[in-house]
């Protein structure tokens, strides 16, 4: 409980508490947690003497803020126009066959979670798919599977589709 | 490299600084530059980079040898690019077993390795140097000229270059007044979308009453297919921050900002770097080069938001609240950031003051035309032999872009039409390509210059589908604030979805135009109301195929699927019977030896036999 | 002063006036749906537009908030005017098509019926105009509802989506729809006020005396917390619906010992 308090005493302090540095506030606080929870968020509005609903608004209005934990990996999509143009709206259809997920979702087992970017300004090696950090070019649907297919499990990935079971 | 504690207190001193690095580059006999831009890094040029440093390290031999990791060239179809000196080699496609290969024969013994060098795909003719490949020499390299040349996380190669003397010329000898009517007198336009007189805003803002005034950088560059902007904040980060720093002095402003995407890590981390570089060495902060003038950075990420493109809606975004664009009726430069005087500039047009305060607004205005002076980046991407960044003088034609400089269609095709300016711009087709590009003769066209991406099309690709690929992104990016741009960009996708499923009906295009007005009209922002440019420009010079989908529920170019049909060709048909097998609905007749059928009145149109043909005998027609 | 020309009417205005004060001045009427007076924001609607003089063009401009700073010439019943106002009004109206409110404003305008299907659901009949988030924020200081995601998913929300904890059940986002999307709920069983769509519920002051519901509990508090002062009278007042309150004022005369002096009004 506690815990929560003292990140966000230290994230608000590291910008002087400035109300204009919110979203730098949240990204930091995304970072760390992989999300931004709930309690969290309460606790930065309480602090920052902001009202809570324009924390809300703010975290659900630009694309990169995550309400939801994520899973353990990242997978970007570009779906700028020159990838568009080479095919990327078939391989996001076939990421989201394959693993039954939508774009801006995650995977039921928390595998990954999958995002479509609309253009990471590398346009030369396009179809071009990001995996947790890592840039992949002339994509095709087969290799994009492919890749995703070899990513390893992560530890937590079967228990927390064991509780979403129970739940 | 800078050694910790130097400090330039005085123009004289960033003078003599500089002095001292070029004088000693003489040292290194030999350089090697590998681009760490996101292109070649995601080809693994890094790599290469920490390959080389290594090689250079162990060598026995008693030359010096240089490593360095550069940024962007612009050429990162070809990546990753590596440049030796002497000579200036250029090469291209380099992967790590070519390292050792490299340094023994180019680097230490001088020759060149054939495979490396580019290839013009016309001639087969091979380039040793940059200059003798069409896409670099038709260019003219002012904004991105450090680019590949100079150590983007090393302010001292900046410095040596003559980073900073704009900077220093301003501070000593020109009245804030002198550095507006400098840029006045270039004729420097906004290189972002807007194309707005650069001195005209400057000096609004320089006139405007009130306090603090603040500058702002704007590298959220949201264009697909645009990436100019990531390569100048990646490949020469200073160059900002000194247009910057020289904007701030001009209007009066000791605070400024440079908001960048968040999908730009490596541009945050250089320019992160160039601003702590510029602190320590006392270019940023208090009573810069003994000036009396202080002025300090901080950088913003974006969050994810096209819409904090513009520029209000980017300082709603400073100010800790969602991205939504306010009413202009008061310029930003009278009350923008905190109801403060603001002024936005793109990160290409503050790369372009540096270059004008040192040579001169008459040097500007040289290239150019009439009222386009200077230079654009483009992003010339699409279907093209030759993707990647060019900066050109405005004014050259779109063919010669297209033909010279991109070296033709790939694959054989044809070309089809040009999209410029992003979802705000529209699509310029052949007849058009002898057009000159500059800002009004691109608008006269029914498109924009917009932040410069050029996106080539060919034959394959359906008008109709594009235009409804940019109103579905926009719908997506609209910020939701005001009725025409949410409801409008709603109806307008439903209608192009109809068509491009082939329920078009008569007037959809009569209704979209109706919607286009509208939204030009009533909508709050640029984003809503250039959103049907996309729509508009493609109704306009590729009306037959609107026609095509809503009449005949047929899609020219193939693409719309259920609006083509699929055919066999009896000749490239080995008959293997895979598709015969595959057909979800037995449409496909055929035996042994026997070409193969598809029943037209069966088929579904789903295409899964033209995904399955190992021969490619399934065609569209 | 500056002078505005609107349809070809000659109104002095205050500097930074906006052209819809010209107007109301001038006495032409303009529809407006996210315009308040007592609100700051506005100008997102776009049912408001009139045309701008601009010499060699015009331009299309928001009448609610644009400021007159000198003297300028506006157009209300131009044709482009007006098919702009249309063109808003029927968007509208394809999105919130139950709204009566919204009808009866289209009709005035002259405006029947919309050429455009429903495609938006995010918030059905919700115009998405903000008044009630603002109201909520500026007016009454608790900011509990805001808008959440954007584009065409925008809503109207409180945090999270769950009930608001800052909500007080006061109505003023109800009192200011413009469409008539939020309804006050009183439910009896329940002694709770709510709001829907965003589901809050706030405890009602009920009368002492004959159980009938009358205020939200918070809103009383709230109302009294303002005063600078304390009598007892107001807190036993306020726990009395007004019928009783009535009852117990007129008990309170008749029980009263105060001589009755003859006055003669001469």
């Amino acid at each position: 409980m506690g815990q929560e308090i003292q990140l966000i005493e230290q994230i608000v302090d590291r910008y002087d508490s400035e109300v204009g540095m919110l979203i730098p506030m949240m990204q930091d606080l995304q970072a760390k947690c992989g999300y931004l929870p709930t309690e969290h968020i309460r606790t930065l509005a309480k602090t920052l003497n902001v009202p809570l609903s324009r924390l809300y608004s703010v975290a659900t209005f630009y694309s990169s803020f995550r309400l939801a934990p994520k899973g353990a990996h990242e997978v970007t999509l570009c779906m700028g126009t020159v990838c568009y143009l080479k095919g990327a709206p078939n391989i996001s259809e076939a990421i989201c066959k394959e693993f039954r997920v939508e774009p801006g979702g995650t995977t039921r087992d928390r595998l990954f979670s999958f995002q479509a970017f609309n253009c990471v300004g590398a346009c030369a090696l396009a179809p071009v798919m990001i995996v947790d950090g890592k840039y992949y070019d002339a994509v095709t649907p087969q290799s994009a599977l492919e890749i995703i297919h070899e990513l390893s499990p992560a530890d937590e990935t079967v228990d927390a589709a064991k509780k979403e079971d129970s739940a | 490299m800078i050694s910790a504690g130097t400090k330039l207190t005085s123009p004289a001193d960033l003078e003599s600084f500089a002095k001292k690095l070029r004088s000693s580059e003489d040292k290194a006999s030999r350089s090697v530059r590998v681009c760490i831009g996101t292109g070649c890094a995601a080809k693994g040029s890094r790599r290469l980079y920490e390959l080389f440093v290594e090689a250079a390290e162990q060598s026995a031999q008693d030359v010096t040898i240089e490593a360095k990791h550069v940024g962007c060239h612009g050429f990162c179809e070809r990546g990753p690019i590596v440049v030796i000196q002497p000579g200036d080699i250029f090469y291209q496609s380099v992967e790590e077993p070519d390292v050792p290969e490299i340094f023994r024969e180019t680097i230490l013994g001088g020759r060149v390795i054939q495979r490396l060098l580019y290839e013009d795909p016309s001639t087969g003719k091979k380039a040793k140097k940059a200059e003798q490949i069409p896409f670099y020499n038709v260019q003219h390299r002012i904004v991105l000229a450090n680019n590949g040349i100079i150590d983007p996380t090393q302010i001292s190669d900046y410095i040596k270059i003559g980073g900073y003397a704009a900077l220093a010329k301003v501070l000593t000898s020109m009245t804030p007044d002198q550095v507006i009517e400098e840029i006045t007198k270039s004729g420097l336009r906004g290189r972002g979308g807007g194309g707005f007189p650069t001195g005209l805003k400057w000096r609004a803002a320089r006139d405007a009453n009130g306090g603090p005034k603040y500058v702002i950088a704007n590298g959220d560059e949201g264009d697909p297919g645009a990436f100019m902007d990531r390569s100048l904040m990646e490949g020469s980060p200073s160059s900002v921050i000194e247009g910057l720093t020289i904007c701030a002095y001009a209007i009066g402003s000791s605070q400024g900002y440079i908001y960048v995407r968040n999908e730009y890590p490596l541009a945050v981390k250089h320019l992160s770097l160039a601003i702590d570089s510029a602190r320590e060495v006392g270019l940023l902060g208090n009573d810069i080069l003994d000036s009396g003038f202080t002025f300090d950075i901080t950088i913003n990420r974006g969050a994810g938001a096209f819409v904090c493109g513009e520029e209000t809606a980017l300082m709603a975004s400073l100010e800790g609240s969602t991205g939504e664009p306010r009413p202009k009726y008061i310029l930003p430069v009278e009350r923008g950031l905190w109801s403060k005087p603001s002024i936005i500039n793109n990160v290409e047009t503050l790369a372009n003051v540096p270059p004008i305060i040192v040579n001169g607004a008459d040097w500007f205005t040289s290239l150019g035309t009439d009222k386009s002076k200077g230079t654009k980046i483009f992003s010339l991407v699409g279907k093209i032999k030759n993707t990647g960044l060019v900066e050109v003088p405005m004014g050259i034609s779109l063919r010669r872009i297209i033909d010279e400089i991109g070296g033709g269609i790939r694959d054989g095709k044809k070309f089809k039409a040009v999209q410029t300016g992003g979802p705000s711009g529209g699509c310029i087709p052949a007849e058009q390509l002898d057009a000159r590009v500059d800002f009004e003769e691109l608008t006269k066209l029914g498109s924009m210059m917009g932040s410069g991406g050029m996106i080539v099309m060919d034959e394959d690709t359906c008008m109709v589908r594009l235009a409804k690929y940019f109103t579905d992104f926009l719908q997506k990016e609209s910020c939701g604030k005001c009725t025409p741009c949410r409801e409008g960009l709603a109806q307008m996708l439903y209608i192009l979805d109809r068509i491009t499923d082939g329920e078009g009906q008569v007037g959809d295009v009569q209704r979209l135009e109706e919607l286009a007005e509208l939204l030009e009209g009533t909508a709050l922002c640029a984003l809503g109301k250039t959103a049907a440019n996309p729509v508009l420009s493609t109704i306009r010079y590729f009306h037959d195929e609107y026609d095509a989908h809503i009449l005949q529920k047929r899609c020219p170019a193939k693409e719309c699927r259920g609006l083509f049909r699929y055919e066999i060709d009896a000749e490239a048909c080995k008959a293997c019977g895979i598709c015969l097998k595959e057909c979800p609905v037995g449409a496909i007749t055929g035996e042994k030896e026997v070409p193969h059928v598809i029943d037209q009145d069966k088929c579904t149109l789903c295409g899964t036999c033209w995904d399955k043909c190992p021969f490619t005998a399934v065609k569209k027609v | 002063m500056p002078t505005v020309t609107i349809d070809g009417c000659k109104v002095e205005v205050e500097r930074g006036a906006t052209v819809l004060d010209a107007a109301k001045k001038a006495g032409i009427w303009l529809p407006t749906l996210c315009y308040h007076p007592a609100i700051s924001t506005g100008g997102s609607c776009r049912i408001c537009m009139v045309e701008l003089d601009r010499g060699d063009w015009r331009q299309l401009i928001t009448a609610c908030n644009y400021p007159v700073r000198q003297d300028i010439i506006v157009y209300v019943s131009s044709e482009r005017a007006q098919n702009a106002r249309r063109g808003v009004m029927e968007l509208l109206l394809a999105r919130s098509p139950e709204s009566e409110e919204l009808k009866a404003l289209a009709e005035r305008m002259g405006v029947k019926d919309t050429r455009y299907p429903t495609v938006t659901e995010s918030q059905r009949n919700c115009i998405l105009c903000g008044l009630c988030v603002q109201v909520c924020e500026e007016i009454i200081g608790k900011a509990a509802i805001s808008f959440a995601s954007r584009g065409v998913d925008k809503t109207v929300a409180a945090p999270f989506r769950q009930p608001s904890e800052d909500c007080i059940g006061c109505g003023a986002c109800a009192a200011v729809c413009p469409v008539g999307t939020i309804k006050v709920r009183i439910h009896k069983d329940t002694q709770e006020v709510e709001i829907s769509p965003f589901k809050s519920r706030a405890k009602l002051l009920v009368c002492k005396e004959c159980g009938e519901p009358i205020v939200s509990a918070q809103v009383a508090e709230q109302a009294l917390n303002r005063l600078d002062f304390d009598i007892e009278e107001f807190r036993e007042l306020i726990q009395l619906c007004p019928k009783c309150r009535q009852r117990k004022t007129v008990a309170s005369f008749e029980t009263a010992n105060l001589k009755l002096n003859n006055m003669a009004y001469k």
